[in-house]
């Protein structure tokens, strides 16, 4: 006969299978520093505030639209761009004849700040990590054969946000289509540009402006398409938990609602086309515990303006997989990894998705591995059945409880902010900047310490590594011609009405009288370029230096075993008592590369360890970064480097060492170096370098052998 | 302490101690001259003869500090001096790394370098501190930017404290004046404090030294301002700045009387924005409080200023005030005054370093400081006898 067991029964069972160990050591503390217990029951969805509702229904909680993908399955946008506009454009009509739905530009670094490409400071940057985009006639050669009254495009641009957004609707314009016809997203989402994605240009003030300008004109002028995409994606990359990528994020989009509405515009003239975007990393429940969160606490807060509209309520995202789970080592591993990523971004309901390609760590995608990754979705799409089903894990005990766990810790994030004054008053405190650096210097000592399995990196590493045949980019011939391009759009203009163009961004930036996107689309039609642009209004708002602090001592503290870091700091005692002084480091950033958590991770970890650390600006040229080792008397400097420049970068550092006389100063170099490039730079002088998955203690004894 | 002081001092000649030891007066001689190092018998035999006083330590390190700088040392480290003087910066940079190490032999060699480096009295050293985050480096580059412009060299030395449990340190500062680091007339140098408490390092002095004979005429010393930086950091410079915060009256009373006795200019920072009119309130609130407080320097009343440090506004006038300053106390004759006593100050800790190095070095590692310290556990004897005896071991081989 069928007894009805309790919860105290199960509670018996399950020590009996245990014997020594307590069922409380089954309890797993996130990162986020929520307790998940080994089991949910139906106990746990009691009181929960978010678990009613229907899809496409307030609060939205399992989904903005009705019918989800039991109609139509999510957008699949895959986020690609190098070299010139022309290949370019050549990749994208091969992705859209394979199944990709929607274009997603990635520009190259030089467009992202704002430089033209014969700009000195972007020597290495051109058409290395995206495309490269001078002006109009590079957008409608981007654009070529694609009709954009037809095809959606996401464009990630912040910074350069005006001239870029400017010549892809002139381009759109001289297409023949009207601007009420484009449909797409405009990244223009600058507050996290400040706190972790690094391509701003302007200070905060001007650049809110500029926000508030495009919420302003797209809601007027271009109703199909998204003023915004409020992106959490890249604090979860630069390493903030789950909950500090929601809370931050939703506290951002609530500044952006707030300039809109001090612009005098209705909030339903606005909200129903702000979007977000999430990343998606191998936390499975987490992750679909996160969007659904993100959607319910949403709706409750535009509840606050009073719209009358209920889409103003709806939050609509696009999600990319994490590449910063994805791992140099053992790379096909990462298709499984991206699989699974891609499956939870689809269970917590996405609008649109991007998958990565396995060899994220080693470089751009090849057209077979960006294949791998665009399959990922359509056969999760079209052969697993998932689809049929809106919203299938709602009303799993878990899921709802981790939901609503979320949604508790991500308040009192919000709160903090709050409490500082709002969120572009905390970013100006660096606090969340802070937040996510602790974030990602935790993570990184639970995979030094092997707390944290990465399969093939701290754990079944594979004997040998297979080879991998990776996209390389000739960024000296991109460059050339680029600034071939510019040279015959120059002689071909009309100088006067550049000229009369730039004069009114001037004014209007001054005065603050005039729509700056509708002047930067006038602008765009009469061959301004890109730089052209944003130098015209840099004479008004300045550009804007960041002022960086590094955490200390989270590293160190965050490392379970200490035996781990006791063998080097004896080493650095032994280096002092020969030498007088501790090693010292200096670590650098060259070029428009804005990728910093290796470096910054590297920097406080070895401080931890017992290294004096130098740390050289962001954006630092050669020139500059061997001026500030030679002043400063370091031993060594450690170049980290993740946008691909250092074919061009470390050479020249190399001969401005040699030209100060400081060749004694030893070169290694970090980040994402294809292994065929470790000959070319060994060759050049450079004395090791250490890739993606370094183990920091490993690094730094290798390092003190060195010196 | 080394075989031979001890023997010294205790007029113990060779002969003897071999005797005692049991082993030849040849190779007596050849321990004290460094030639050989006793083996583990002997070394535990000279141990116990001197209580402890002689050392495995002594033998092993001995040929350090019995050497003698040789003609190539000295040759090279005037070459390194003449170099600094010529401008480079490279040689520059060597010397503070000199001057700051802690290795017994580059200790011998900064001596010398210091004490053969041409000495200037044309230069103007400002100490500047203030809590962090008040913009300290801020200023220092908004104000050295303009200095550039006024045809000065600038020399900048930041301080970053070294952390106390791991002794390793982020040096952040020159981040910080990105626009005046770049600058070819400037020249900023970030050091750690190694544990050396008073927000200087050990050669704060030795490094002003160094920049000015390479041609600085400006020298900055940033620190942050916590606890005594404050005497430590104006007992090296001609006039020292501390750095405010716009504030309400109240937060006024929290200030440390013992900041603005040693301040020459307090200077109210990012008077900026809607901090604007706090800034304004805050210069008044403290004319009044300086109104009634004894100035450290005499026949001068400190000033308050404000200034902007990211807008560059204000900056121009507060070296009016410095350089007025500099001047008036030349005028007066106040100027050589302080730097001769800045010399006295610096005697005085070189000295009390020293006799801590000792006390670090030669006392604590030492047997007998074992033995006394078993006493006391014992209760043998109470802290104060004990540190007592300790002091005698002292002055026996410090008179
Ligand atoms: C995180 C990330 C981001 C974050 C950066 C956040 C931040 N503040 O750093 C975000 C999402 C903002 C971002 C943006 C972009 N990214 Co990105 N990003 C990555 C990603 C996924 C991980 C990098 C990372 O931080 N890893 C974690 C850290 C800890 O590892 P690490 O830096 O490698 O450091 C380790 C070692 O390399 C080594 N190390 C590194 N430096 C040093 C120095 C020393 C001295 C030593 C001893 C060791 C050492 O030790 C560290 C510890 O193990 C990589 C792909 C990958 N998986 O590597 C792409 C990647 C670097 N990004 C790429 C691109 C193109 C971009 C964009 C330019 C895209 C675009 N067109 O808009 C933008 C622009 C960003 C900018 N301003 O420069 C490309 C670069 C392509 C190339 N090299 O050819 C990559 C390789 C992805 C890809 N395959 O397409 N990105
Ligand atoms: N509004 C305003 N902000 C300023 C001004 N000066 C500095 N700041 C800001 O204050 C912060 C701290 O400036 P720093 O110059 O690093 O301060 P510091 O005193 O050197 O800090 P520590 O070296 O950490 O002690 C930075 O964010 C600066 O941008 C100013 O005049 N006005
Ligand atoms: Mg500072």
């Amino acid at each position: 006969m069928a007894k009805n067991y309790t919860i105290d029964d199960w509670n018996k069972q399950a020590e009996k299978e245990l014997r020594e160990k307590k069922l409380s050591d089954l309890k797993w503390e996130t990162p986020e520093g929520i307790m998940v217990k080994p089991l949910y029951t139906k106990e746990d969805l009691e009181g929960l505030e978010h678990t009613d509702g229907f899809p496409g229904l307030p609060p939205f909680t399992r989904g903005p639209r009705a019918t989800m993908y039991s109609n139509r399955p999510w957008t699949i946008r895959q986020y690609a761009g190098f070299s010139t506009a022309s290949e370019s454009n050549r990749f994208y009509k091969e992705g859209l004849k394979n199944g990709v739905m929607g274009l997603s530009v990635a520009f190259d670094l030089a467009t992202h700040r704002g430089y033209d490409s014969d700009h000195p400071r972007v020597v290495a940057d051109v058409g290395n990590a995206g495309v490269a985009i001078d002006s109009i006639e590079d957008m409608k050669v981007l654009f070529e054969g694609i009709p954009l009254n037809k095809m959606s495009v996401s464009m990630t641009m912040n910074g350069a946000v005006l001239p870029v957004l400017g010549s892809f609707i002139a381009a759109g314009i001289e297409q023949g289509c009207s601007k009420s016809e484009l449909t797409g997203t405009i990244q223009n989402d600058i507050l996290k540009e400040f706190m972790v994605r690094n391509t701003y240009i302007y200070p905060p003030q001007p650049s809110m402006r500029i926000v508030a300008d495009i919420i302003e004109f797209t809601s007027r002028e271009m109703p199909k398409f998204n003023s915004i995409s409020i992106s959490g994606y890249h604090m979860q990359e630069a390493g903030a938990n789950q909950v500090q990528e929601l809370a931050y994020t939703l506290a951002d989009g609530l500044e952006y609602v707030k300039i809109a509405l001090d612009r005098g515009l209705n909030i339903d003239d606005f909200a129903p086309r702000l979007s977000f975007f999430w990343s998606i990393g191998m936390n499975f429940f987490m992750e679909v515990a996160k969007m659904r969160a993100a959607r319910f606490m949403w709706s409750e807060m535009i509840k606050n303006f009073n719209p009358k509209n209920m889409k103003s309520l709806a939050l609509r995202t696009h999600c990319q997989t994490s590449g910063v789970s994805l791992t140099e080592q053992d790379a096909y591993n990462n298709v499984v990894r991206t699989t699974v990523e891609a499956m939870a971004a689809v269970f917590g309901g996405t609008q649109s998705l991007h998958t990565n390609s396995f060899d994220e760590a080693l470089a751009l995608p090849t057209s077979f591995s960006a294949r791998i990754a665009r399959n990922t979705q359509l056969i999760l799409a079209e052969e697993t059945g998932i689809t049929n089903v809106i919203d299938p894990l709602a009303g799993s005990y878990y899921v709802e409880n981790l939901t609503s766990n979320i949604i508790k810790e991500a308040k009192k994030l919000m709160k903090e902010v709050e409490d500082v004054g709002g969120m572009v008053k905390a970013i100006e405190l660096g606090i969340p900047k802070m937040r996510i650096e602790e974030s990602s210097a935790k993570k990184q000592a639970r995979v030094d310490s092997k707390e944290e399995t990465i399969v093939g990196v701290n754990k079944y590493q594979p004997n040998e590594q297979q080879d991998i045949n990776i996209l390389s980019i000739d960024n000296e011939q991109a460059r050339k011609e680029q600034v071939a391009k510019l040279d015959i759009l120059k002689k071909n203009r009309d100088l006067s009405k550049v000229n009369n163009s730039l004069a009114k961004l001037i004014s209007a930036a001054e005065n603050n009288n005039s729509n700056l996107l509708e002047l930067s689309i006038e602008a765009s039609l009469n061959r301004c370029t890109i730089g052209e642009i944003t130098e015209a209004l840099e004479k008004v708002f300045d550009r804007h230096k960041p002022s960086s602090k590094t955490i200390s001592g989270v590293y160190a503290n965050s490392v379970k075993s200490s035996d781990m870091l006791s063998g080097v700091k004896k080493e650095i005692e032994i280096f002092k008592n020969k030498f007088g002084r501790r090693p010292r480091i200096l670590v650098v950033k060259m070029g428009q590369d804005g990728h910093d958590r290796g470096s910054k991770l590297i920097a406080t970890a070895f401080a931890d360890l017992g290294f004096d650390v130098d740390i050289g600006p962001l954006f630092q040229t050669p020139e500059e970064a061997a001026k500030q080792a030679v002043e400063n008397d370091v031993h060594i400097i450690g170049v980290s480097t993740l946008a691909a420049g250092h074919k061009t970068l470390v050479p020249i550092l190399m001969k401005e060492l040699k030209k100060l006389d400081a060749e004694s100063i030893k070169v290694i170099c970090g980040g994402v170096i294809p292994p065929n490039d470790y000959p070319f730079l060994e060759e050049i002088g450079v004395t090791k370098v250490f890739g993606p998955g370094t183990s920091i203690p490993d690094a730094a004894l290798e390092i003190i052998k060195l010196l | 302490m080394l075989l031979k002081d001890y023997l010294q001092l205790n007029k113990i000649s060779s002969k003897q101690f071999s005797r005692i030891l049991k082993v030849s007066e040849i190779s007596i001689s050849r321990y004290i001259n460094g030639n050989r190092i006793p083996n583990k018998r002997i070394l535990r035999a000279i141990f116990k003869e001197t209580n402890g006083f002689v050392s495995a330590n002594d033998f092993l390190i001995n040929d350090i500090k019995n050497i003698e700088l040789n003609n190539k040392d000295k040759d090279d480290i005037r070459k390194l001096v003449r170099e600094i003087t010529l401008g480079s910066i490279k040689s520059l940079a060597k010397a503070i790394t000199l001057v700051e190490s802690s290795n017994l032999l580059d200790q011998k060699k900064s001596d010398f370098l210091i004490s053969i480096l041409p000495k200037k009295n044309n230069t103007i050293r400002i100490g500047i501190s203030g809590v962090p985050g008040v913009g300290k480096s801020t200023f220092i580059e908004s104000l050295g930017l303009y200095l550039l412009q006024e045809n000065f060299k600038v020399a900048v030395l930041a301080v970053d404290p070294s952390s106390q449990k791991t002794g390793g340190s982020i040096l952040g500062d020159k981040t910080r004046m990105e626009r005046l680091s770049i600058k070819k007339n400037a020249y900023i140098r970030p050091s750690p404090s190694q544990g050396h408490l008073g927000g200087v390092t050990k050669s704060t002095r030795e490094t002003i030294n160094c920049a000015e004979a390479a041609g600085f005429d400006v020298v900055f010393v940033e620190t942050m301002g916590v606890g005594q930086a404050e005497t430590a950091v104006h007992s090296m410079v001609d006039i020292f700045l501390v750095l405010l915060l716009p504030s309400g009256g109240d937060d006024l009373q929290g200030i440390k009387k013992g900041i603005i006795e040693l301040a020459d200019l307090l200077v109210v920072n990012k008077a900026d924005g809607s901090l604007l009119s706090t800034a304004k309130v805050t210069v008044n609130d403290y004319k009044n409080a300086i109104s009634i407080i004894n100035s450290a320097r005499d026949s001068w009343k400190p000033k308050v200023e404000m200034c902007s440090s990211i807008n560059h506004e204000g900056i121009a006038n507060i070296w009016n005030r410095i350089s007025g300053f500099i001047k008036e106390r030349k005028k007066r004759k106040y100027f050589l005054e302080n730097r001769i006593n800045q010399n006295k100050n610096w005697m005085w800790d070189l000295v009390d370093q020293k006799i801590k190095n000792f006390i670090e070095k030669d006392i604590k590692n030492n047997q007998i400081s074992y033995e006394i310290e078993k006493k006391l556990s014992n209760n043998k004897l109470n802290s104060i006898n004990a540190a007592n005896e300790i002091l005698g071991i002292y002055l026996k081989n410090f008179k």
